[in-house]
């Protein structure tokens, strides 16, 4: 059977993607070490504070939230990286590749890391902790994740746009977008803690509302009404703008020269 | 027959801040290039052959002006162009942790390739540029040589009819360039594959190309086939004549094919459109002379006089 030519463009940055993080210890740390650091603090900090049950997956499920999408993200926010970092950009963009193979081919890596991650941690939490993982059912527990994968694409388009605007100094944004992101969408707290007009900016941020989903699961009430709908068609609306920005910075970056500068 | 390279009036700018004039690199560059040849682009740096490639080769849009690469233009057409064109540049540069195969494949892919294709593709580069040995062996670990020769494969990996080879020596050991050189004669002659080169090495430019291009502060100040540029600015091969004695008392400047001419001591130096089909004239005539020679030299025009009487 001859497979349709895009389907090998986008195998091409998912294998590529999936051999740098198999050679690169750190990639491996980034994925184990942090989640685990990461549940076990949050973990240890509930016990100290006399948490009960649903309190303690409230801030569990933060825990969680935060390393799958910051893993997740990654290879999205990567994908150019790699080749900013080798210098080997033009090789890249002289092949007849579209931004869209960059992006699911890396995102697939990405989405499959991130799994990892909440399965890791997940089982950490229910061992360790006695979260019950259980209580949103299958179809509760696919809403979630699809909502975090979601938001990880979202800022691994804005990391790419930034990376094609800004080149390697772009590099913290990976980071420092998804936390801005997470302190916004009441990680681990409420978000009617937050000032009022910071409530308004959480409720900009899909993230918020699949977290209100899930939590409602372990007892909270909800804060909206269609916490569902409000999250996917924000992910949506906000996918659909972050990759027109990649597509308009990639056009900013052949009229500039920036593929070319990123590879000298 | 249709160029393989037809550009008019290219122009390209840059800003080297936010509220910096524009720095015009490109001036309203015209060029063709017809299919199957070698064409060199030389010029100091900073001339602007860099970005001329880059434009023709997809890689940086154009301010002004329109180029076509195999009947396709690069701007509107780039997406179907670039299924039939490819690049290598100096200093070559792949993701570090890949190794030899793995580089192959990756690119091997972005042209839509997989399966028992891209496996027999990959196998042939492997061999033909002498990499099956270090096929496993990681970017990061291959020497300058094995490194260039990786990115020739990897410029290979979709059979371009049409190659950009951006200062393919650079920085390479005498032994390794000539390798090189060879290398890019053969996929010319055998392969038919168009190239157009870039280069400040003149020796390089004269071995492989069967035209150039002179560029200067962004401008192309010439073009054509090596001999065609020799006549049209007054240039030809050298001839010295030394003499035992006095030199024969010949009316030199009125000798066949002589261009320019110096008397000096015992010495004669004329500048011939051709030694090759004057010289057997030229010598009768000394001989008729009775003046005994005893020494003649003849050197040919090089592109450095070329280059030296363009750019100056």
């Amino acid at each position: 059977m001859k497979l349709p030519t895009s389907f090998y463009k986008i195998w091409a940055f998912s294998v590529r993607s999936a051999l740098v993080n198999r050679r690169n210890i750190f990639a491996m740390v980034e994925m184990l070490f942090w989640p685990l650091i990461g549940v076990l603090s949050v973990g240890l900090l509930t016990r100290f504070l006399h948490l009960e049950g649903e309190t303690v997956s409230f801030i569990l499920i933060g825990a969680v939230t935060m390393n799958t999408v910051q893993i997740a993200q990654l290879d999205l926010s990567y994908a150019l990286l790699y080749s900013v970092w080798s210098k080997s950009l033009k090789h890249e963009f002289i092949a007849p590749v579209r931004l869209a193979h960059i992006l699911i081919g890396s995102g697939l890596v990405g989405l499959v890391r991130g799994l990892l991650v909440f399965m890791i941690m997940g089982g950490l939490s229910v061992y360790l902790f006695d979260m019950d993982l259980r209580r949103p059912g299958l179809e509760g527990l696919t809403c979630f994740l699809l909502g975090l994968f979601l938001n990880a694409a979202i800022i691994g388009a804005l990391v790419l746009a930034l990376v094609l605007r800004f080149g390697q100094r772009a590099e913290v944004a990976a980071w420092a977008f998804s936390y801005l992101m997470l302190l916004l969408c009441g990680l681990y707290y409420p978000i009617s803690v937050l000032p009022r007009e910071i409530q308004f900016l959480a409720q900009l941020i899909p993230l918020t509302y699949f977290l209100d989903y899930f939590r409602h699961f372990y007892g909270f009430p909800l804060v909206s009404r269609h916490p569902l709908l409000y999250g996917f068609s924000q992910s949506v609306v906000y996918l659909i703008i972050s990759y027109g920005l990649v597509s308009l910075t990639l056009r900013s970056a052949y009229r500039r020269g920036v593929l070319l500068r990123l590879s000298d | 027959m249709q160029p393989a390279i037809a550009a008019q009036g290219i122009g390209k700018g840059f800003r080297t801040g936010l509220w910096a004039p524009v720095k015009q690199v490109l001036r309203q560059v015209d060029l063709s290039v017809a299919p199957g040849a070698i064409f060199g682009v030389l010029g100091p740096n900073g001339a602007g052959k860099t970005t001329l490639i880059s434009i023709l080769a997809t890689l940086l849009l154009p301010d002004t002006g329109q180029a076509k690469v195999l009947g396709l233009d690069v701007v509107r057409e780039a997406a179907r162009l670039k299924e039939r064109i490819n690049l290598a540049a100096s200093g070559a540069h792949f993701l570090w942790c890949l190794t030899v195969e793995d580089s192959l494949r990756f690119y091997g892919r972005l042209y839509g390739l997989g399966g028992r294709p891209l496996y027999d593709k990959v196998e042939k580069l492997l061999d033909l540029f002498g990499l099956a040995e270090h096929r496993r062996v990681t970017f990061e670990r291959l020497s300058t040589g094995l490194k260039q020769r990786l990115s020739l494969a990897k410029a290979l990996i979709n059979d371009p009819e049409l190659l950009f080879l951006d200062e393919p020596t650079s920085g390479l050991d005498q032994e390794m360039a000539q390798h090189i050189r060879e290398e890019i004669l053969r996929l010319n002659r055998e392969l038919g594959v168009t190239l157009l080169l870039t280069t400040h090495n003149l020796r390089e430019a004269e071995m492989l190309c069967t035209e150039v291009g002179f560029l200067k502060e962004g401008r192309l100040i010439s073009e054509g086939r090596i001999p065609e540029l020799q006549k049209r600015l007054g240039l030809g091969d050298h001839l010295s004549l030394i003499f035992q004695d006095a030199p024969a008392p010949l009316d030199y400047g009125r000798l066949p094919g002589v261009l320019r001419h110096l008397v000096r001591d015992f010495r004669v130096d004329l500048v011939l459109d051709r030694a090759d089909d004057r010289l057997p004239a030229i010598l009768e005539a000394v001989y008729l002379s009775e003046r005994k020679l005893a020494q003649v030299k003849v050197k040919p025009v090089d592109l450095e006089e070329i280059y030296r009487e363009i750019t100056h």
